[in-house]
């Protein structure tokens, strides 16, 4: 079946943790391209969700790094976070297309780690509480390593994207896929509460376009110049990869300052599925 | 130097509710299962986020531990940038 949703949005943890600490036109506006994603997901109907986001020491831990891991769990918790102001929930897994998409990536020569047993932070369940309020919807995991280097290039992410596309097309069942993270930032470093708008105008710029050749280009060291959290939008990268001939819609873009952190939330039409 | 394992007893006081609990009421206990030196220790101890951070401890393992002491932001970042206390 053709991909039957996708969009792609922040998870920092300020947007339900330390909400009021926006100003409120910002949070609002955020809050109405949330919503606007959320019925445009509620009305493709898919039937389970992948979602490309970033690992924050939640599961991993420099005893084991990988750069991708993906989630064969039957059933996931999260938030990890106590302070977080999201009801710590339980989410199905979806172990069948999990291997499905393992499968497919040595078969097409992107080798990721797997994992049975993965807890949810921000990463994954801040962008749940707007696009799944109920939760119920089964969900695939796939985890980036963004915090210890050597990290993926964009080129790298496009190709793990690509296999995760292929297969979701030829699901029997409607796949959607949700990037989640950045945009510029440099969470608990010394440059916490930097923004680079014009790097993060630029990277929406690229998806806009559905510029795949502008994505393959992003390093590591092209990311870290926009804070080390910056490097999260490979998820994004990984998204335009499943996608592959796409346009997207910019739904909300705001520097958020309270929260440390450019927002952006996108919408995606996918073309010739 | 063993920044290893100062974060690995970072990590495990932010995830683990029992470790947080062992290392507000009796942190040596805690801390004696980890490789430290006693810099590290004292840093620890302290609460001294500048200079766990000089030290080596990722943003993200040092904000959530601050956080998990209702550290502020604004005092966090005087911390690590070595401003002030």
């Amino acid at each position: 079946m053709a991909i039957s949703y996708a969009c792609a949005m922040g998870h920092a943890p300020g947007i339900t943790a330390w909400r009021d600490a926006a100003p409120a036109e910002q949070r609002e506006r955020l809050y109405a391209s949330f919503e606007r994603l959320r019925a445009e997901l509620a009305a493709a109907q898919p039937d389970v969700l992948v979602l490309f986001t970033s690992e924050h020491w939640a599961n991993f831990f420099l005893d084991h790094v990988s750069p991708y891991c993906i989630g064969r769990a039957e059933q996931y918790q999260g938030p990890i976070e106590p302070w977080l102001k999201i009801k710590r929930t339980r989410l199905q897994g979806d172990p069948e297309l999990a291997s499905a998409i393992i499968e497919a990536c040595y078969r097409h020569d992107v080798e990721p780690g797997f994992s049975y047993e993965l807890q949810l932070d921000h990463g994954t369940m801040v962008p749940l509480h707007f696009l799944l309020p109920r939760m119920n919807l089964p969900i695939v995991p796939i985890f980036i390593n963004t915090l210890s280097p050597p990290l993926p290039t964009g080129r790298r992410a496009l190709a793990l994207g690509r296999v995760v596309g292929e297969v979701a097309r030829s699901w029997p069942r409607r796949v959607g896929i949700i990037a989640t993270g950045g945009m510029s930032h440099d969470p608990g470093e010394r440059g916490h509460g930097t923004i680079d708008t014009a790097f993060d105008q630029a990277f929406l710029d690229h998806l806009v376009r559905g510029d795949l050749e502008q994505l393959a280009k992003y390093t590591p060291d092209d990311f870290s110049s926009a804070g080390a959290g910056a490097v999260e939008l490979l998820s994004w990268i990984a998204l335009a990869g499943a996608l592959q001939r796409f346009r997207g819609e910019v739904a909300a873009y705001e520097p958020v300052r309270a929260w440390a952190t450019g927002i952006g939330a996108m919408s995606f039409a996918i073309l010739d599925q | 130097m063993s920044i290893y394992a100062l974060q690995k007893v970072i990590r495990d006081i932010n995830r683990n509710p029992e470790s947080r609990e062992r290392f507000r009421s009796t942190p040596e206990t805690l801390l004696a299962g980890y490789e430290l030196t006693d810099a590290e220790r004292a840093a620890l101890v302290r609460r001294d986020y500048g200079a766990l951070y000089r030290m080596g401890v990722h943003g993200l393992l040092l904000r959530p531990f601050s956080i998990m002491h209702s550290v502020a932001e604004k005092d966090y970042l005087a911390a690590i940038r070595g401003e002030g206390g």
